[in-house]
């Protein structure tokens, strides 16, 4: 009674959406990571103007901010769907399943939704409620934002892999993440303070460079490194 | 002697390094005894 | 028998080789004009206090090459799985992690000297800082898993990452740092971009102890990290006698 191989192992693609679709569904059913990274934006804010006060801040140092307090919501969130896995026990399942690509990408596809939506509301936020945040050059900042976010969800989801199977999970996040994501903070926020400043776009063409082939770099290290961390 | 000393200081610094680097070497060289004992009563 | 006795030639030598590269740095006058082959020339601003330059650049160098050596062997460990290369790996770490620490000080030592602060954020400062924000991490993730195998492959996961993204840092960080903070006053060197080694001007005399002590700092590395590979392997004997004995 062994079912046919070809019926057995559908495509890759088809196997890494079938993952993003269970993660999603588990969320929106119980909506654990959204509504924690929501609220981690809006109390970093608040904390934000609570610091400022009435004098505001220097535009640059305003991009800065931006960024600090997006990488903490990443911090906060994008390890959830790993660690749930092991939480949860359904790991090792998910291993016999699917691919380790398979899997990879459904997690990565997952962790760039969730990026985005929660960087758009931060986003928003900094523009209705920091006085003194302003974007002259609209194009550098979108792709800014973009590509930074394209770029934490990617270096998050290989390190969430790898702390998922450790002890300390929580505390030990942001301690491997931070090293490993400063040439993508340091770029996005030079990139955002050019944004702030109204430089041309073609100034900014030097960190978009950085931040793709960084991101190229550490998705192609991704693909090849995530069989170990993941198989037990 | 002191004035000399107080006159080069360069001096002092030297004869502090020299000493720690004494004394690493003297722990390093007690570290090779003990590892090779170690090994030795191991292999049985 | 086996090395006690054709090892230690080669580290009395290195001892003596150190202890003499020590006394030449420290010892040999400095003058405005040599004239002999045992001067050094005065660097202006600096003089006596430029000597430690003979003492940082090794310490940075090899936090460097602890930090290559111990990836590595570990993409020996991920290919072979022989727990022998995950304790080469984790060797060179330590070490690297103690060279890196050394660096980072008499980093600092020499920025106090050459620019008035301890801290400067200038693109080598900063390098050497997150080398050791790399290092600590990987102890980090090491000490959080407890199955010897699992640990080797995390570790070795997170090396192989951390050597992929490094590279990037020699790009960022000399362009942005410069445009974020003013270039520090008295920076008579120059920090040559991305490389960690300030740039000063020497004459042979001085460029022969640099490199005497180069050398020197990486055979007491690799004294050093042979005693700790060996005393590694010795546990791993010790923990699967013990397994077999069960």
């Amino acid at each position: 009674m062994t079912p046919h191989p070809a019926a057995a192992r559908p495509s890759w693609i088809r196997s890494a959406l079938s993952v993003f679709r269970k993660d999603w569904q588990s969320e929106l059913r119980t909506r654990y990571a959204v509504s924690a990274l929501l609220m981690f934006v809006l109390t970093t804010i608040a904390i934000v103007l609570f610091a400022l006060g009435t004098e505001g801040a220097p535009a640059h140092a305003l991009a800065g901010m931006l960024w600090v307090v997006i990488f903490f919501s990443g911090m906060s969130g994008l390890a959830r769907t790993f660690v749930t896995e092991e939480e949860r026990g359904t790991a090792m399942t998910l291993q016999l399943t699917a691919s380790p690509s398979a899997v990879y990408t459904g997690k990565l596809l997952f962790n760039l939704v969730l990026v985005y939506a929660v960087n758009a509301v931060a986003v928003l936020l900094f523009f209705f409620f920091i006085q003194g945040f302003e974007v002259r050059t609209a194009s550098i900042f979108l792709v800014t934002l973009f590509l930074g976010s394209t770029g934490l969800a990617v270096m998050s989801t290989l390190i969430a892999a790898i702390i998922a199977k450790a002890n300390t999970k929580g505390t030990l996040f942001p301690v491997l993440s931070f090293p490993l994501l400063l040439p993508l903070l340091l770029a996005v926020i030079n990139a955002t303070r050019l944004s702030a400043e109204g430089a041309f776009f073609t100034e900014a063409l030097g960190e978009f460079q950085v931040l793709i082939s960084y991101i190229g770099a550490v998705l192609t290290v991704s693909y090849l490194v995530f069989d170990y961390v993941w198989k037990d | 002697m002191t004035e000399f000393l107080a006159a080069n200081p360069l001096y002092i610094v030297l004869g502090i390094v020299l000493v720690i680097w004494f004394a690493i070497v003297g722990y390093l060289m007690r570290l090779e005894r003990r590892i090779h004992d170690l090994e030795q009563s191991n292999t049985r | 028998m086996s090395g006690k006795i054709r090892a230690l030639p080669w580290k009395g030598l290195l001892g003596v080789w150190t202890t003499l590269v020590i006394v030449l740095s420290l010892a040999l006058p400095m003058v405005a004009r040599p004239e002999h082959w045992y001067e050094f020339p005065i660097v202006p601003g600096l003089e006596d206090k430029a000597r430690i330059i003979f003492f940082h650049v090794p310490t940075a160098w090899l936090s460097v090459l602890a930090f290559v050596s111990s990836m590595v062997y570990g993409i020996r460990y991920l290919r072979r799985k022989d727990l022998h290369d995950d304790v080469r790996s984790a060797s060179a770490a330590g070490l690297g992690l103690l060279f890196c620490l050394l660096a980072t000080v008499t980093g600092a030592i020499w920025a106090k000297f050459s620019w008035g602060a301890f801290w400067n954020w200038d693109p080598r400062q900063t390098s050497i800082f997150v080398l050791l924000l790399i290092y600590g991490a990987y102890f980090a993730l090491r000490s959080a898993v407890e199955v010897e195998e699992k640990r080797a492959t995390l570790a070795a996961v997170y090396s192989v990452i951390a050597g992929v993204v490094m590279p990037f840092f020699m790009f960022v960080i000399p362009r942005v740092l410069e445009s974020l903070h003013p270039e520090p006053l008295l920076n008579l060197e120059g920090s040559a971009g991305s490389i960690p080694v300030p740039k000063l001007q020497m004459n042979t005399t001085m460029l022969a102890v640099f490199l005497a002590s180069l050398a020197g700092f990486t055979g007491v590395y690799y004294w050093m990290w042979t005693l700790r590979v060996r005393a590694g392997t010795v546990e791993l004997r010790r923990a699967t006698e013990g397994e077999d004995r069960d």
